[in-house]
């Protein structure tokens, strides 16, 4: 495999980035903020399983809801301090993602797609239907954790938004260490070849039920914390659209890499509250009416990048630095050619 | 409420017929697309609710139920053609996550289309002034409409039968459901017969519409639950299988309607606990289109 060069500095930029956004941020922006990365952590989770295992889950949202309905029930009902709750929420959600995951992982292709949207409808229906979890109505009155021993308020939309950024880079920096360990690399693997790594010994099943479960705990955590941060739940959350939504932030941002997938989240959901927004729209002159049909044009924006731009965002970056790279040093380029041959 | 009360139990099946023959003529369009091309639409539940929409404009406009009943479908078919022609032949070599993601975002193209051009509010379609009244079955008041619905999904099944059994497309679909490849190399183009089957799906999905409307109310986002009983069924049926649509929409018809009535709690969950188990044992569905090797 070649190695990234572009992977350390672009980490390093974004992270940048998303301090100088805090640091200048208004309520609302710190709002947004938070948001963009609990969904961050949410699409990493996902592109662990679609960009490296190669396994495209149309139930992710299942694990999201299931982290935030486990939230929601322990700090509302028991009332337990949130942190504990978290904790035990992303328990609840491995649990989860090992329950479906050992069906689910006996597909491959477009059944496993299949398996995943049925299984995920399934905790939306049951969601839906529940009357201790109220239903179509939802929860409401979730707490957020207490960090009176750091002297911080997480009410305070300033102290949030910052924990969720340290949030969303602790798992970057965790699926960063798995992705490049031995454990990753036969991820990456079976994805190219699953036929060859069975033919070698390797039990495949075991290892999509693995990152299967990793996942899915990673995509609860995100759901603990979008409980958190909204303070109220519904069985929306579960809902296989969400599911789709996510599969874009990933497609958009680049399959296959955390920063890909991190910065597709950003995008598509900092392009739906401008869309929706009627400033937006009368800013590029044009009817601020249009701001009730943004989903008119993200569903173009999703058709337009499935089709034309699939190795997303990060590839489009690495193919232009690399062609630049090419062009100024050609002697060099060709050697390396030949070491990764 | 007894289910061995046997009035309480004729109109209940009576409804699970009723929704059976609507989710065969949703499913049966989606299913040969999807045996035949391996390509899976997921804004099949989108020509249905434009369907229906068409559909109430053609009342409006010519006052007829019968004219929206035959004129809305023509033009979701035509509407599949464009749609054919643009992006499902491009999009027929990709993997399935593309497909699935490039009509994911059609829904969303289709849903505010609907909102900009009919307006977010429900609406709804008179049933035709013959169907309008109630017959007494079982000694139970039943509104005929719904028979009407059950007899055109009996109607469309035989056309459909004698259609696939009798005629020279339907031969073509049956060998290219079986071996495309093989088809094509004795000179026959695969394509085209695959390119009517497509119109043809898209047509029976905009009947649908049409003859679920006076039923349900019309509103953006009726085709989301719609779209994935369809799916359901599809999957449970076997796809691309003629009597494999048929049966998964008859099992899964009663089952949501007997379940709705007798476990509310539960029935959702069990249909979809149906489709997973079904693709565990046997991915291929209850019906296989083609012999599994």
């Amino acid at each position: 495999m070649i190695r990234d060069p572009l992977h350390t500095p672009l980490a390093l930029a974004l992270t940048l980035l998303a301090l100088a956004v805090w640091w200048n941020a208004d309520f609302f922006g710190h709002e947004l903020l938070a948001e963009v990365a609990i969904f961050a952590i949410f699409a990493m989770s996902l592109d662990l399983m679609v960009g490296y295992a190669g396994m495209v889950s149309l139930g992710h949202a299942a694990f999201l809801a299931v982290g935030a309905y486990a939230t929601a029930a322990m700090t509302v009902f028991l009332g337990w301090p949130a942190s504990l709750a978290m904790l035990v929420a992303v328990v609840l959600s491995a649990g989860a993602a090992a329950l479906v995951g050992l069906f689910a992982v006996r597909l491959s292709g477009v059944f496993f797609i299949m398996i995943t949207l049925a299984i995920g409808q399934m905790f939306y229906a049951y969601f839906f239907k529940s009357r201790p979890f109220g239903g179509d109505n939802g929860m409401s009155g979730i707490t957020r954790p207490d960090l009176g021993i750091l002297g911080l308020d997480a009410n305070d939309p300033v102290v949030f938004s910052a924990m969720m950024l340290l949030a969303a880079l602790g798992v970057y920096l965790l699926l960063r260490v798995i992705v490049r360990s031995p454990f990753g690399h036969t991820l990456i693997a079976i994805h190219q070849n699953e036929n060859r790594l069975r033919a070698l010994g390797c039990p495949v099943q075991r290892y999509k039920l693995a990152v299967y479960v990793i996942a899915g705990t990673l995509g609860g955590l995100a759901g603990s914390l979008t409980a958190q941060h909204t303070g109220f739940i519904s069985p929306d959350l579960a809902f296989w659209t969400v599911s789709g939504e996510v599969l874009i932030m990933v497609i958009v941002g680049g399959m296959g890499s955390l920063l890909g997938a991190a910065s597709g989240a950003a995008l598509v959901i900092l392009m739906r509250h401008e869309l929706s927004d009627e400033n937006t729209w009368q800013l590029l002159g044009l009817p601020g009416v249009m701001s009730h049909y943004w989903q008119f044009v993200m569903g173009i924006f999703f058709v337009l990048v499935v089709l034309f731009a699939a190795d997303g965002l990060y590839g489009r970056l690495t193919g232009l630095l690399m062609a630049a790279r090419a062009r100024l040093t050609p002697n060099r380029q060709r050697e390396d050619g030949n070491v990764s041959r | 409420m007894n289910i061995l009360d046997p009035t309480f139990f004729a109109i209940q099946f009576l409804n699970g017929l009723q929704l059976a023959a609507l989710l065969f003529l949703l499913s049966i369009g989606l299913s040969v697309v999807f045996g035949l091309m391996n390509f899976v639409n997921l804004a099949h539940g989108t020509l249905y609710m434009l369907g229906a929409y068409l559909g109430l404009t053609a009342v409006n406009l010519f006052d007829s139920y019968w004219a929206a009943l035959l004129l809305a479908p023509l033009g979701i078919a035509l509407l599949g053609a464009v749609f054919y022609a643009l992006l499902l032949k491009r999009l027929q070599k990709e993997s399935p996550m593309k497909q699935v993601l490039v009509t994911f975002g059609l829904i969303f193209v289709g849903f505010d289309t609907v909102r900009m051009v009919w307006g977010a509010l429900p609406q709804t379609i008179p049933a035709p002034d013959v169907f309008a009244g109630s017959v007494t079955v079982f000694g139970e008041i039943y509104p005929a409409y719904r028979l009407f619905i059950i007899g055109l999904g009996i109607l469309v099944l035989l056309l459909l039968y004698f259609g696939l059994e009798k005629t020279r497309l339907g031969a073509v679909v049956r060998a290219g459901v079986d071996d495309p490849v093989m088809v094509s190399a004795l000179g026959i183009n695969v394509d085209l017969a695959f390119f009517a089957v497509f119109c043809l799906g898209c047509f029976l999905a905009g009947l649908a519409g049409v003859a679920a409307a006076p039923v349900f109310s019309l509103f953006p986002g009726m085709e989301m639950s719609v779209l994935i009983l369809t799916l359901i069924v599809v999957v449970v049926g076997g796809p691309g299988s003629l009597w494999g649509a048929a049966l998964g929409s008859l099992l899964i018809g009663m089952a949501d309607t007997f379940g709705q009535v007798l476990f509310p709690e539960f029935a959702s969950v069990t249909i979809y606990a149906l489709m997973a188990v079904i693709l565990l044992l046997r991915p291929h569905g209850l019906i296989p289109a083609r012999v599994v090797r």
